[in-house]
């Protein structure tokens, strides 16, 4: 039973995060490829936290605040930079965070911070914790989707510029993805640091930050199911191809090269092709 | 009662070439004007100036007594001003009805806290509906804009900007790529709309259709304002000639 | 004397910086693409040149071979990877990219081993003197020479050439180069045959210096390029060169002297953010 709780955590935090970057890259338009620096926020933050015997209750939402406000310190940067150059910049981003954390003593420097206690909530119940993290986050995606704000993301997403000649504020639609993305990716990492009870700064690089752009873009980016799916599968994948063990990251890129390669649009747009396929027979 | 639009002694320069220079002008509520004059004559730049997109250095930009300089771009589309542009930018992943209402949503997407509180679409689908009947594009109003050809998309660049409820209706060169009958139909359907009550802008190159449709004729050259009032006079005013002309 | 080696060190590594981001703007200007898998091609560069090398002696030989070679990879992975990718969205040829990378990456691990290989007798070493107690090594005095070099024959064949003329009028306009008779499907083959061939020059190199090349070799300039192009402004050749050698100089000295507040990758991305904070374009970029 052991081994699902940790299978089961591990995916609801990797499920979490990824809907958090879809928000801001599937959702509003723009690409990050940082995103991991603001789960290290928040992972760092709630490290610190419980190291001094904080409640992880207390600790989650104080992760997210930091996160959020970084975030919102990042997205006004953002706003001076558009598609490739925020590309660059956002990276720019989970470097300067890796850089900064290596030097600080008080975050553990190169080693990082390691024994952090489990929380009362027990295995099982820090797993329920996650999953329902997960599933409220996920719901406030669905709902995101069928208002007026999901509307206006699409048409910011599609062109700034026509945005703006009707009406709309893209600048404070941008800054709202941006926290609220952060925030979110801000509690995956605080959930992160509570479930491996260890943080490095290696664990939130630019690696990661591609990982998780990868799963959102397996999955459908702006499919909220898709990214869902593709964010629990690949978050267990490699432990579920152990067999291939010294091929298992070769594996790993050319499954992402073949999806790029013949379903840009992800597992989500397999999906409604085969589901059109079926409807129109 | 307050005249629609005011630019006031406006002045651009773009390096060390001035590309509007101390322009005018002056719009009452109900006007359509034609914007003319030849290439180069600053027209788009004022333009933008009086959307936000390029500031001035020198002069102001007034809605019905309200001053725009200091907006940006969206804060002036809220205040009144609506824009069809020249080179048509539909939403391309959006149908022709959902370009439509999300113009028409413009009270809920304000900001993004009120557009979050927001669901119901079908009042602004069922003005956008009606929009795009007006503009002649009922047929194809769950169509994919990428699929459409030029004279459409420039409809429905005007349909959107209807959308917007605005007290002025900027439209920039809408009949350059149009053959003549499209061309004439669109003009005849910008006519109906001041004759309607809408306050328009015209800046346009046909100026067979300009002076078909368009009482007065705004008429701007090197980046100044050259001449303004009613078509038939202006566009018979020797500098006027020498303008479009040259030097004869 | 600090000064003047810290100095000779920054423009070294932004001689390679320089060889290696050129070819990433140039695929950049054409279509862009942020192509990460550039820095694969540095690597496989390295890779072949030390193998050329202990096999003929030759390090000319060598640095002929990795070029040709990698050229033609460089164009395969235009035709199988980019080139159906090219009406989608930017970002998905970028992870297609980075997928490739991370994929070659492993390969070199398989094929050539996880510890690198070694020049069996590393050519020219040692060095000269150019002032009293100032000594350069020939390594390094051959990366300054062959980047001025090959620099200064592509500036002259993009000047002054029709291949130049049409490369900049596909850059500039592909439909119009197009309609004046350019074949614009050419000029990409050789674009990418190019570019690669730099990256492959530079891989011979820096294998050189360290006498080392490893399957890893590629990771760093796999993003530090994509920096150096966007902080020169995006497809502006000028521009990339620039912020190599600035890039270079800066990291050269940050370690140095606040390299105990931030790392080398740190100071990089934070003069990158800075600059971009005052002008998105790039440094020599235009909107």
């Amino acid at each position: 039973m052991a081994y699902e709780i940790t299978l089961l955590t591990t995916m609801a935090i990797s499920v979490l995060f990824a809907l958090s970057l879809n928000f801001i890259t599937g959702f509003c338009g723009q690409i990050s490829l940082g995103h991991a620096a603001f789960m290290g926020v928040g992972a760092y933050t709630a490290a610190t936290m419980m190291k001094a015997s904080i409640s992880l209750l207390f600790v989650i939402p104080v992760a997210a605040v930091f996160a959020g406000v970084l975030g919102l310190l990042v997205g006004f940067a953002s706003l001076r930079v558009r598609h490739d150059f925020l590309a660059i910049t956002t990276m720019g981003v989970v470097f300067l965070f890796v850089g900064v954390v290596r030097q600080q003593e008080f975050l553990g420097g190169e080693i990082g911070i390691s024994g952090i206690q489990q929380s009362v909530l027990g295995r099982t119940g820090f797993m329920l914790l996650c999953v329902v993290l997960a599933g409220v986050f996920a719901g406030f995606s669905l709902l995101v989707k069928r208002s007026w704000l999901g509307f206006v993301f699409d048409s910011i997403a599609d062109n700034e510029d026509v945005s703006q000649v009707l009406g709309i504020d893209v600048a404070k639609y941008k800054l709202f993805a941006f926290v609220v993305g952060t925030a979110t990716a801000g509690t995956a990492g605080a959930l992160y640091a509570q479930h491996y009870r260890f943080v490095g700064p290696d664990s939130f690089g630019f690696v990661e930050s591609i990982s998780v752009l990868a799963m959102v873009v397996v999955g459908g980016i702006g499919s909220v199911w898709g990214v869902m799916f593709a964010a629990a599968v690949l978050s267990v994948l490699p432990l579920l191809i152990q067999f291939v063990d010294d091929y298992k990251i070769l594996v790993y890129s050319a499954l992402l090269f073949s999806m790029m390669r013949f379903s840009p649009d992800g597992l989500a747009g397999i999906v409604q092709r085969l589901l059109n396929r079926v409807r129109n027979r | 009662m307050k005249p629609v639009l005011e630019v006031k002694n406006v002045t651009v320069r773009f390096g060390g070439v001035t590309a509007v220079d101390d322009a005018s002008l002056t719009m009452q509520g109900g006007d359509l004007i034609g914007f003319v004059g030849p290439n180069g004559a600053g027209k788009t730049t004022l333009m933008r100036v009086i959307t936000g997109i390029v500031r001035p250095h020198e002069g102001s930009v007034w809605l019905e007594g309200k001053d725009l300089t200091k907006l940006a771009t969206n804060q002036r589309i809220r205040a009144g001003l609506a824009l069809a542009q020249q080179i048509v930018q539909p939403l391309r992943k959006m149908s022709l009805l959902e370009n439509v209402a999300l113009a028409c949503g413009f009270s809920k997407t304000a900001n993004p806290f009120k557009a979050l509180k927001s669901f119901d679409k079908s009042a602004e689908k069922a003005t956008a509906r009606e929009l795009l009947r007006r503009v002649g594009l009922q047929d194809v109003v769950d169509a994919e804009p990428s699929k459409l050809p030029l004279g459409y998309l420039k409809r429905l660049e005007v349909a959107r900007a209807l959308a917007l409820k605005p007290k002025l209706l900027l439209l920039d060169e809408p009949l350059a790529g149009l053959n003549q009958s499209e061309a004439s139909s669109l003009a005849d359907l910008i006519k109906t709309l001041n004759q309607d009550g809408l306050s328009i802008l015209l800046i346009e190159h046909n100026l067979r259709e300009v002076l078909r449709i368009c009482p007065q004729v705004y008429v701007q050259d090197l980046g100044k304002s050259l001449a303004f009032g009613n078509s038939n006079e202006i566009m018979n005013q020797p500098e006027v000639i020498k303008a479009y002309l040259g030097e004869s | 004397m600090l000064y003047l080696e810290l100095l000779f060190q920054g423009i070294v590594q932004g001689s390679i910086y320089a060889l290696i981001a050129l070819g990433l703007t140039l695929v950049y200007g054409l279509l862009r693409i942020l192509h990460v898998a550039h820095a694969a091609l540095f690597t496989l560069g390295g890779y072949i040149g030390v193998i050329v090398t202990n096999q003929t002696g030759s390090l000319a030989l060598a640095i002929l071979a990795a070029m040709i070679v990698v050229g033609l990879v460089g164009v395969a992975m235009y035709k199988l990877a980019y080139e159906p990718l090219l009406s989608k969205p930017p970002f998905i040829a970028l992870i297609a990219s980075i997928a490739l990378f991370i994929a070659a990456e492993e390969l070199f691990r398989i094929i050539f081993g996880p510890y690198g290989l070694s020049y069996e007798n590393p050519p020219l070493q040692g060095g000269f003197e150019i002032i009293s107690g100032f000594f350069l090594k020939y390594g390094e005095a051959l990366v300054i020479i062959l980047s001025i070099l090959i620099l200064s024959v592509l500036g002259w064949v993009s000047g002054y050439t029709r291949l130049g003329v049409s490369w900049r009028a596909t850059v500039t306009d592909p439909d119009m180069a197009r309609a004046f008779g350019v074949n614009t499907q050419h000029v990409r083959y050789l674009n990418f045959f190019i570019g690669s061939a730099l990256a492959a020059v530079a891989g011979v190199l820096v294998a050189l210096l360290n006498n080392l090349v490893e399957p890893t070799m590629g990771s760093v300039p796999s993003y530090k390029a994509l920096a150096i192009i966007v902080l020169g402004g995006l497809g502006s050749i000028r521009g990339t060169l620039l912020a190599s050698m600035i890039l270079g100089v800066i990291e050269s000295f940050g370690t140095i002297y606040i390299g105990h507040l931030l790392d080398r990758d740190a100071l990089a991305f934070g003069f990158l953010i800075v600059v971009l904070m005052f002008r998105p374009q790039g440094l020599l970029g235009t909107r």
